[in-house]
């Protein structure tokens, strides 16, 4: 069973990537800060006797729960309109450039950055987020899941309720869109 | 014609850029997030954790009583004493509403059927006493005519 200290712990490490992922998903921060307080709550009130390992991946369904619950609760159209989202570019794969190019480039410039660079760091910070809110709902689930959040494939499946071969190929055109985005804009990481 | 097929080794260099680009991009979130949050949020976030400790510690403090209330209940707490101190009789009390009601139920249907044992008895003894004797009920001309003679 999870102590009060832990339980805390784990809330404060990840209440702000929940609320982040929450706010790409429903576009609004009131309702993404209600939407994690209700699922911070939900854990705390069901799920406070489980070991510290397990509340992770049950936060993460809590969280994707209750997220799919706000929508359900919006009138059809906007809800409609989150979901179409996902078919856009359905088959925009990146296939027309090198990944490991655009990363080769932009490994030796990290270390170039210094304070006097900080203005422009920031908007590309910015910029990063923006594209990242532009993904397609699906895939920047998955991408934020699997890369954020730290899950494995499997658990990522099971937090999206999808396949494994679902979350690999949502991973994949999200890199790829953001990569392509990224180089478009002519940003480097 | 055949297109050729990745080997494995580029596969896995693939996967690797994958995730060493995802980790990157996922690193200047947290960066963004760490510079660009806005105080309102960190505090609506932290009263939201309180909230959630709060209830966390309801519901320990509820699964830790509820046992104990339910194994009072179970011992005979009600009538004032543990398991042991509840004497045979008391417990034969118990069972005194359900004697009752059946003791109940036997004299209705004592009653019941008196009464129509009574009825059929007055009946009987009217047919016997009155001057017409019962065989004149046999006969089909004078049913005919108490059915005919009445208004």
């Amino acid at each position: 069973m999870a102590t009060d200290k832990e339980l805390s712990d784990f809330l404060k490490s990840v209440e702000k990537r929940a609320f982040k992922r929450t706010a790409y998903t429903v576009r609004n921060d009131d309702a993404a800060l209600d939407i994690v307080q209700d699922s911070m709550i939900r854990l705390a009130e069901k799920y406070a006797d489980r070991p510290p390992a397990e509340l992770p991946l049950v936060f993460q369904r809590i969280l994707s729960n209750a997220t799919m619950d706000w929508f359900r609760r919006q009138k059809v159209r906007n809800a409609l309109f989150v979901n179409l989202s996902d078919f856009e570019g359905a088959d925009d794969d990146g296939g027309d450039f090198d990944l490991l190019e655009l990363l080769d480039t932009s490994a030796g410039q990290t270390s170039t950055e210094n304070a006097a660079d900080s203005v422009g760091r920031m908007q590309v910070l910015r910029l990063i987020d923006a594209q990242v809110a532009q993904l397609p709902a699906r895939q920047r689930e998955a991408f934020l899941l699997r890369y954020w959040e730290e899950l494995d494939v499997a658990e990522t499946a099971s937090v999206m309720g999808c396949s494994e071969g679902s979350v690999k190929t949502h991973c994949s055109r999200a890199v790829h869109a953001l990569a392509k985005a990224l180089r478009t804009k002519g940003v480097t990481l | 014609m055949n297109k050729p097929r990745p080997s494995v080794l580029a596969l896995s260099r693939a996967d690797a850029a994958q995730t060493r680009f995802a980790l990157l991009v996922t690193a200047a979130l947290s960066e963004h997030q760490s510079l660009a949050t806005s105080p309102d949020v960190d505090a609506r976030l932290r009263f939201a954790r309180d909230q959630a400790l709060a209830r966390a510690r309801e519901s320990r403090q509820g699964m830790a009583t509820a046992p104990e209330v339910v194994g009072r209940a179970g011992g005979g707490a009600v009538l004032g004493g543990g398991p042991e101190a509840t004497p045979w009789w008391l417990r034969l009390g118990a069972l005194l509403p359900l004697a009752v009601l059946l003791a109940g139920l036997m004299l209705i249907d004592r009653h019941y059927a008196r009464s129509q044992i009574e009825a059929a008895v007055e009946m009987d003894a009217a047919i016997l006493a009155d001057d017409l004797p019962p065989e004149a009920y046999r006969d089909q001309g004078f049913v005919e005519f108490l059915k005919t003679a009445r208004p």
